[in-house]
């Protein structure tokens, strides 16, 4: 019997089997890419794009029509390549398109519900679509759904639910399988801040706690700031950037803000004294430049200069300029 | 909110796509039989397989020996008791033609019923085979899975057979199936084989027919209404259009209904069974033995060829229809 790091269902050991990729290395990418296009008559979606992402959580980053999700449907088979190759989990989406997306969890960014059907027994259906037996799919599910959130409306029709529920049930179709990877399109549109903090959180333990690899298209930057430990920046069908999102804030300039509890302008008036002139912000902020991420420089000159208490936040939008910049220069570049 | 995760994980070999098919195919079928319409037709459709049953269980008594239809003419007067042992000696001597016919005008008669109800079944059902899913973006969540767009429609199209098993091939099989058990004697079997053959026959094609048919106008339309509108213009319509008697042949062929028709003529034979009965049977009236004759004459398929080519031009282009629009991988 293969033995696996997690509990499993009351399942006989003679139907057991190993994960898809056991015989995978760790180490090895989670999806390749060669070379690969899409186009849509004329317009291009996608050009010669070239990717090898590894495991973790990943953020999929661009602007409208980016072809962030035209990059997840060719993975998933949903849109055909044009152009290239592309392996997910070491499967050929091409020569092998039903066991490219065995272990892989796709939640849409539309509304995608079956009419009739409650939240749980819509669940249930997509596990038991994805080979699982009526009765796992069934434990799982209820599994999965208190997992998301959900009470006792995953026994109500799944078109009567409000647009963060939708969301929630997608979340679990999406994970009812036990994937190895999940594709998630905008996951928190229309989620209400607790909703939204609850899902976030969800996402972010996916991949710590249970292994399970997220590649999330977002336009919200502080969500994949907040959840992802990798971006890949898409802008006009090409991949723009893709490094840590360490590595990213890296390369961007450093930035301190500072939120004083009183005494703004002796605050100013100390900084400027230390040769770092701060920019008042309309929100009562200060914004100074700092040489390094560590902001020990800044404890230490509060403590000199007995300032109040403040709340400081390094490298605020960092992504966000470095998703603009990376965007811009693009443009001037294709100009 | 905090999150606390205590899954269990699944690492049980998943079940092969034969399963993923079934799967549709019984999810589907469970929904459409959760409405109130739905589970009357098919009761209704059911009592009609009752009705086969019945006809079969009183045409065997009432020719056999000493049966309740003998007992009950010899009650009521000589002549009528001599009537009904004359006939039951008819069918012991020609078995072949009056057990072949009877069964034959039997099935006939329920083509006709068992065809109208999957019919209206395929209205209520159409619009649930692609066209919600394709609304409803359903169809993402299927094709994101390990299924291909052949399985999707390998799914959809045992939903379809579901609804023909339900409403018309499980109704005949299951009414002769009862009346045999009441047969006489073993000639009700033998003799009632061919013309079931030939209903089962009847029933395959219209089976390939109407799913090709069905699958193609789901997957034209976006919206429930307009599929329902053009599956009714389909069938309703055309037939309309089709059934004056001097209407232009391509008229005609162009309705699936009246095509259907030809090829029922054809297949079970009901002209032959009359002319039969007609000719070889020592029928004392000569007027019943001509209008025999003249009724298995009206039923002779005219466009047998015709309908056949119809149907396939109807099959050709609604598979075009829905691969095209779900373009297979």
């Amino acid at each position: 019997m293969t033995t696996t790091p997690f509990h499993r269902l009351n399942a006989p050991s003679s139907e057991v089997s190993a994960p898809s990729d056991a015989s995978r290395p760790e180490d090895s990418p989670l999806v390749e890419i060669h070379e690969l296009g899409k186009t849509f008559g004329t317009q291009h979606a996608l050009r010669n794009v070239n990717l090898a992402i590894p495991r973790g959580t990943i953020g999929l980053l661009g602007p409208n029509g980016a072809g962030k999700t035209t990059l997840i449907k060719c993975l998933l088979n949903l849109e055909t390549p044009t152009s290239g190759r592309a392996t997910v989990l070491g499967v050929d989406i091409r020569t092998s398109n039903r066991a490219s997306r065995e272990r892989v969890g796709y939640s849409p960014e539309q509304d995608c519900q079956i009419e009739g059907m409650a939240g749980c027994e819509y669940v249930t259906y997509c596990g038991q679509l994805s080979g699982m037996s009526f009765r796992a799919a069934r434990q799982r599910t209820h599994e999965i759904l208190d997992l998301v959130g959900m009470g006792q409306e995953r026994y109500r029709p799944v078109d009567t639910y409000s647009t963060g529920m939708k969301q929630r049930v997608k979340l679990a179709q999406a994970l009812v399988h036990d994937p190895e990877i999940v594709f998630l399109d905008e996951p928190t549109n229309g989620l209400d801040p607790s909703g939204r903090e609850h899902i976030l959180s969800l996402i972010g333990s996916l991949w710590r706690e249970l292994g399970i690899s997220v590649i999330m298209s977002s336009h919200l930057l502080r969500d994949i700031e907040r959840v992802c430990d990798r971006v890949i920046i898409i802008g006009h069908g090409r991949v723009l950037e893709h490094d840590t999102i360490a590595a990213l804030k890296g390369r961007h300039r450093r930035v301190v803000e500072v939120a004083p509890a009183g005494e703004v302008d002796r605050y100013v008036a100390a900084l400027a004294a230390a040769g770092r002139p701060a920019t008042r912000l309309s929100n009562g902020r200060l914004r100074v430049e700092s040489h390094s991420d560590s902001v020990d420089w800044l404890l230490r000159l509060m403590q000199a200069h007995g300032l109040p208490p403040a709340e400081i936040v390094p490298n605020p939008d960092a992504l966000h300029e470095l998703f603009i910049a990376a965007v811009t220069a693009h443009h001037g570049h294709e100009a | 909110m905090a999150t606390k995760l205590d899954l269990s994980r699944w690492r049980v070999r998943p079940h092969g796509v034969g399963y993923r098919r079934w799967t549709i195919l019984f999810t589907g079928l469970r929904l459409l039989l959760r409405t109130r319409f739905f589970r009357l037709l098919v009761a209704v459709a059911w009592s009609a397989g009752l009705a086969i049953a019945v006809l079969g269980f009183v045409f065997s008594q009432s020719i056999a020996s000493g049966g309740w239809l003998e007992t009950l003419a010899a009650h009521s007067s000589a002549r009528l008791e001599a009537i009904v042992i004359a006939l039951g000696g008819f069918v012991s001597l020609y078995p072949d033609i009056c057990v072949r016919g009877i069964f034959t005008l039997i099935f006939w008669v329920h083509s006709f019923v068992g065809l109208w109800f999957t019919l209206i079944a395929l209205t209520v059902l159409i619009p649930r085979l692609i066209t919600r899913d394709r609304a409803s973006n359903a169809l993402t969540i299927y094709l994101s899975r390990p299924l291909t767009t052949l399985d999707y429609l390998l799914g959809k199209l045992g939903m379809i057979l579901g609804i023909i098993l339900l409403t018309w091939t499980g109704p005949l099989v299951f009414g002769w199936l009862v009346s045999m058990l009441f047969a006489t004697n073993r000639d009700f079997i033998v003799y009632s084989i061919a013309p079931l053959a030939r209903a089962l026959a009847f029933n395959g094609i219209a089976l390939v027919a109407l799913a090709a048919i069905a699958l193609g106008v789901s997957a034209l339309a976006r919206t429930a209404r307009n599929t329902t509108i053009l599956w009714i213009g389909l069938w309703i319509i055309a037939g309309t259009m089709a059934s004056p008697p001097h209407a232009p042949a391509w008229i005609r062929r162009a309705s699936f209904s009246h095509d259907l028709g030809e090829v029922r003529e054809r297949v079970l034979r009901l002209d032959t069974a009359l002319s039969d009965a007609a000719t070889q049977l020592p029928l004392l009236n000569p007027r019943f033995a001509t209008s025999l004759s003249r009724a298995g004459e009206r039923s002779r398929a005219d466009d047998f060829g015709g309908a056949l080519a119809g149907l396939g031009v109807f099959v050709i282009a609604s598979s075009l229809v829905f691969t095209r629009l779900l373009r297979p991988e």
